[in-house]
């Protein structure tokens, strides 16, 4: 097996408890890109938002040249709880941080996609992470990712407000380096562009082996261990039948009851975060910037 | 799958007085042994403190207003369910038991539920009016001449007000957060959650009867006439008892939701600490003595021993707070535990008190063991009432007692079974251990435990006891 080749997940809580603390400013001197009133903000306090992290992962692997960067560059196997917490982190920053904040991290996320360069050995094309197609795929297969775990396991957007939350993420697009013309802005754009690159996805071995890893990461901490079998299933019944079917995952859709479960085990999650260091302070502070907003 | 189909087992004990052993089994898959005894280890480790210093969420009436984030009040019903749904609300119901067994947990599991606690903000005042319009009928200011609009505490699953009824009451008004309780029930029925939640929060502990029994006490703890109906039971009780006070319901004003009580002042446990030891002693008697009597002539033991449940006068005097969590006993559930006592502290005879616990069902009947083993095990749990003279319980005395309850290695262990109906009772036995080897306290036990048992008859032996058995001869001439 390759699973030895990695380092093990411990820490994987604690370190993306410390990711999003980072994120979420003391005092802000401005709301950042999104603020207090948007749906951004809202979606992101959501118990699915391990499910739809992990969805997203399993859907953006998907894209050959994606997989194949962080594949070849990333320093992923060595340490992937790091690769993870760093991902959580910037995510944070973008969400809840001061636009300067937010900007400074693009532009750091940009800096070193710029040097990440090469040529997939599946299919043998040559790829640049600061690729504007690549770049739409990764924003795209978060924002569908969040959509669905919500509705299936977590609380679900109206129509209109999925609507709004897809038009509010444009602006994450576009501090990743897409223009902002080709970044969605209705879930109806956001399906026709998945649909399109539909043909161009396929599960190579790379995609595989990460993949296997991150559903079962060996050295979980314990209290955590279970719960994520729980955050896999959600996650593989979150992809489209199709992506499915790319992985070899056979799962029948989660009965009522299992995904009453699988809330409830969100919920164990959530609480496991709130005892790391700051979680609690940094969500209080997130509330109190949202509640003075409502009343204002 | 994992199959838990090695037997290994854990211990548990205890009681001051006498009687209670209770031993928990459970079953572990031979790859996760290791990592049960992790657990184990972090929790013996986990000492006494806990259930000394996080009286918090758990705080009734007291005088000391606390810091409660009222900037983030809680203002609707579903910011409620958004802060206690999702398990939240079970797990520090857990955490809440657990934190009897002094320390039971791993220091992040730790960290969580004390984390969880503090994520829990009070009711808006306007939240907890309408609160108490649903139950009452009619909003706090006309219900009450006065109504103090902000908590003086956070009480488990509610908050505690302070008001003065229309007839000139002082009281303390516990008001439950709307939702919680369908939230928690909801939460509770579901099968394997739970048990894979309380695997994270209660690792020692047999899973299964754990669930049983936390199901049966929660659900009651959700409805406070329960409560209201404990607390007139034991208030009635110990009425004109010489130094164990406990607050009147008041019935117009206690609902489902609502429950009032007359307000009681006295020092915090944190502030036993300044007071002289023979103050620390008698207040240790009297929990003592209301333990057991109200265990023998009650037959309903206090499920909180929580230090943050009693308020200290000088004098021995402690009022009892809370009885959210009361578990009755019938006289056949009882008997055992009598039994096992008799044997073991006044007729000395090993053999009885090997075929008592296997009566009990506590011990497999016919295991390859000898009765001395057994008896040295078990005898820690009985040490304070084995022989009459004074003894002082200390924290290292109650840490030895939950370490023995913990002992996964003595070949003892893996011949001992739990009969459920006693699991909460160990647990509030190794929590009084906590409690009173945190007052350092010292007493002739023994001799009060002859006091209450059933089956001794013994004379008053303290001052204390000569109230007490003077109280009871008053109770006794206005029965007959």
């Amino acid at each position: 097996m390759t699973a030895d080749l990695y380092a093990t997940a411990a820490g994987l809580i604690g370190r993306s408890a410390a990711a999003f603390v980072s994120g979420v400013p003391e005092e802000a001197a401005d709301d950042g890109f999104f603020g207090p009133t948007s749906l951004t903000w809202r979606v992101s306090a959501d118990l699915a938002s391990p499910v739809a992290g992990l969805g997203s992962l399993l859907m953006q692997a998907l894209h050959p040249l994606a997989m194949a960067g962080v594949d070849q560059h990333s320093g992923w196997r060595r340490d992937p709880v790091g690769r993870l917490a760093a991902t959580s982190a910037y995510l944070a920053t973008v969400t809840f941080g001061e636009r300067a904040a937010a900007e400074r991290a693009a532009a750091r996320v940009r800096r070193i996609h710029d040097h990440v360069r090469g040529t997939d050995a599946v299919t043998g094309r040559r790829y640049a992470a600061g690729d504007p197609a690549l770049l739409l795929w990764v924003h795209a297969a978060q924002v569908d990712s969040v959509l669905a775990a919500g509705s299936l396991v977590g609380t679900a957007l109206s129509a209109a407000d999925s609507d709004r939350y897809v038009a509010e993420m444009v602006a994450a697009a576009e501090l990743a380096g897409v223009p902002r013309p080709l970044a969605p802005a209705s879930v109806a754009e956001l399906e026709l562009y998945v649909a399109s690159v539909r043909p161009t996805l396929r599960c190579t071995p790379a995609a595989a082996e990460s993949m296997a890893y991150l559903l079962d990461p060996p050295g979980l901490d314990e209290e955590v261990a279970e719960i994520w079998q729980d955050v896999r299933d959600a996650a593989i019944a979150v992809l489209p039948e199709w992506a499915r079917q790319m992985y070899g995952y056979d799962a029948p859709p989660l009965s009522p009851g299992r995904r009453t479960e699988i809330r409830q085990s969100l919920g164990v999650l959530d609480a496991l975060f709130l005892g790391e260091p700051g979680v609690l302070e940094a969500r209080q502070r997130i509330t109190l910037r949202m509640r003075a907003r409502r009343s204002a | 799958m994992k199959s838990r189909t090695l037997l290994a087992t854990t211990m548990a004990g205890g009681a001051a007085a006498a009687l209670t052993l209770v031993l928990l089994r459970r079953r572990l898959g031979p790859l996760r042994l290791d990592r049960g005894r992790a657990a184990l280890r972090l929790f013996v480790r986990g000492g006494a403190r806990y259930a000394a210093s996080a009286p918090r969420l758990f705080a009734a009436a007291g005088e000391q207003r606390q810091l409660l984030r009222e900037d983030l009040a809680l203002q609707t019903a579903e910011d409620v369910a958004g802060t206690l749904g999702a398990m939240k609300g079970v797990m520090m119901k857990v955490g809440q038991m657990a934190s009897y067994v002094d320390g039971g947990l791993s220091p992040a599991v730790r960290r969580t539920l004390a984390r969880l606690q503090d994520s829990v903000p009070p009711m808006s005042p306007q939240l907890a009016a309408a609160v108490v319009e649903d139950e009452l009928g009619a909003p706090p200011e006309r219900m009450f001449a006065r109504w103090d609009p902000h908590p003086i505490a956070a009480a488990s699953i509610g908050q505690v007000h302070r008001a003065v009824t229309l007839d000139g009451r002082a009281v303390a008004v516990k008001v439950q957060y709307p939702g919680i309780a369908e939230t928690i029930a909801a939460d509770l029925g579901n099968v394997a959650l739970p048990r894979r939640m309380l695997r994270i929060a209660a690792p020692a502990q047999d899973v299964d009867a754990l669930l049983s029994e936390l199901r049966d006490r929660v659900g009651e703890e959700l409805d406070y006439r329960r409560e209201a109906a404990n607390q007139r039971l034991v208030a009635a009780y110990y009425h004109g008892h010489p130094t164990i006070a406990i607050p009147a319901i008041i019935d117009g004003l206690s609902t489902r939701r609502v429950i009032t009580s007359e307000l009681s002042g006295g020092a915090r446990f944190a502030e036993l600490a300044a007071w002289p030891q023979h103050e620390r002693d008698l207040a240790a008697e009297t929990i003592y003595r209301f333990v057991f009597r109200s265990l023998y002539d009650v037959r309903a033991f206090n499920g909180d021993p929580h230090p943050g449940n009693y308020l200290f006068h000088r004098g021995g005097k402690v009022t009892f707070l809370d009885f959210g969590l009361v578990r009755h006993f019938s006289p056949a559930e009882l008997q055992p535990l009598m039994r096992m006592a008799r044997t073991i502290c006044v007729e000395h005879d090993p053999e009885a008190f090997r075929r008592s616990l296997e009566n009990a069902g506590f011990l497999r009947p016919g295991a390859p063991l000898s009765t001395q083993a057994i008896v040295e095990h078990l005898a820690v749990f009985y040490d304070t009432i084995r022989e009459p003279g004074p003894r002082t319980i200390t924290s290292d005395y109650a840490s030895s007692v939950v370490r023995r309850f913990f002992d996964l290695r003595s070949p003892v262990a893996g011949y001992i079974a739990v009969p459920q109906s006693y699991v909460i009772l160990q647990r509030i036995n190794l929590g009084l251990f906590a409690v009173l080897g945190e007052l350092s306290a010292t007493a002739n036990w023994r001799a009060i435990a002859e006091e209450i048992w059933p089956f001794t008859h013994g004379q008053a032996s303290t001052p204390m006891g000569q109230a007490e058995a003077a109280w009871r001869a008053r109770r006794q001439a206005m029965a007959a």
